[in-house]
């Protein structure tokens, strides 16, 4: 088998969103793609910049989002505000173990693990790492993948809000908390964008 | 009109920029990066007649899911709906709003703008012609992509039936059907390689 090449070593570069191959003969001429003129460039500009400073945005965003309350509901039962931890443990106290599993998922694992793999994506590749670079580029994989899953809450949250308008019996509103936990979600999601996993294989020069 | 399959003579790993030789992919068929696991290129199956007909089903299910309620309730004659719109209206309150506009986009205007591009997109191939705005057309469907959350929303309203069922009498309705099929068949069309679609119209003859 032929050794594998990177693009760098052929003269060649791909535009990441048409997916055309052009030769970098042709970009020194005219640096945009044939095809789509989108520019090409060989790696992300910024990318390591840019992602550190949407993540570090994403955890800011992260502990308004927990701390205040999400959903204010008010019936027969008096008055409540709700957080999403508190939402998920009365779920999981009234028996409902699958919903509290699914919204904690959503809500609160994969927020975690997109900072903590992107944390460690930024670290490994600043340090130029050459340690598991396969299940690293897989990680990155994951977190585009698991990105926008966490909306979850923002829609549970606004369904409930229109729904529950029965002035005697109760009432939800929207809360403050659900529009950081939005901005978590949009801005994790940029952050994931903004990375160029080819950065994971290079070589330092 | 079938397109045919290698795409690139020379294809580019995305996600490690591992350069290979194309070769002809059969039905079924998934090109995987040797390095890094990454798709490479996929058969390109579908054809501009199926296409054209998952975006006009997709904008008829759109269109029910809007329309009909998605969750409802019903207590003593009182009875409230929701659908998108009403979830996005609900999210209006003061500065939450910006929660209103993330929801409006990810589940009503993107889906919206991605069906109707595509029905432009392959009215124009299947009648042989490049479409006007090609280009920035196929460029703005790449970077609306992965903001697209009709599934997320599905998931949502299982969640709030089973939410609310412990305390009000929840119904779900036509519309969460409508949601359902939504979802598959923008699975369906999200499922074929980006860079195929670039081939579905006839090259610029400008």
């Amino acid at each position: 088998m032929t050794p594998l090449k990177q693009s760098l070593e052929l003269g060649l570069s791909l535009c990441r969103t048409c997916g055309l191959v052009v030769s970098r003969e042709a970009l020194r001429i005219d640096p945009r793609c044939p095809r789509c003129q989108s520019r090409i460039e060989q790696r992300t500009p910024f990318s390591i910049e840019t992602t550190l400073a949407w993540l570090i945005a994403g955890i800011v965003f992260y502990i308004p989002a927990n701390l205040l309350p999400v959903m204010h509901t008010s019936g027969l039962l008096g008055e409540q505000d709700s957080t999403i931890l508190g939402g998920i443990l009365e779920f999981w106290r009234s028996g409902d173990w699958d919903i509290a599993l699914l919204i904690f998922i959503a809500s609160v694992a994969v927020p975690f693990t997109k900072f903590i793999a992107i944390g460690l994506l930024l670290f490994t590749v600043r340090k130029n790492s050459r340690w598991q670079q396969h299940q690293r580029t897989v990680l990155y994989r994951i977190v585009e993948f698991i990105g926008y899953w966490s909306m979850l809450d923002v829609i549970v949250v606004a369904l409930t809000s229109a729904l529950m308008q029965f002035q005697v019996l109760g009432t939800a509103e929207p809360r403050a908390g659900i529009a950081f936990f939005c901005a978590v979600v949009v801005v994790t999601m940029l952050s994931a964008l903004s990375f160029d996993p080819r950065l994971i294989w290079d070589r330092p020069a | 009109m079938s397109v045919g399959s290698p795409v690139n003579p020379i294809l580019i790993c995305r996600d490690c920029d591992t350069v290979y030789r194309a070769i002809p992919l059969r039905r079924g068929d998934v090109a995987l990066c040797r390095r890094c696991d990454a798709v490479l290129a996929r058969h390109f199956g579908a054809n501009v007649e199926s296409g054209l007909a998952l975006v006009c089903a997709a904008a008829i299910f759109f269109a029910i899911a809007n329309l009909t309620p998605i969750l409802s309730i019903d207590i003593a004659g009182m009875e409230t709906k929701a659908n998108i719109w009403f979830a996005v209206r609900s999210l209006q309150q003061g500065w939450i709003s910006v929660a209103a506009l993330g929801l409006a986009f990810t589940t009503f205007v993107i889906p919206a703008v991605q069906i109707a591009l595509l029905f432009w997109v392959l009215l124009f191939a299947r009648i042989g012609h490049r479409p006007p705005g090609f280009g920035p057309i196929m460029k703005l469907l790449h970077h609306l992509r992965p903001w697209s959350m009709t599934e997320v929303f599905l998931l949502g309203a299982l969640v709030a039936i089973v939410k609310l069922a412990n305390w009000v009498p929840i119904a779900a309705g036509a519309g969460i059907w409508a949601i359902a099929a939504l979802t598959i068949v923008l699975a369906l069309l999200g499922r074929c390689d980006p860079a195929s679609w670039w081939l579905i119209a006839p090259a610029d003859k400008t």
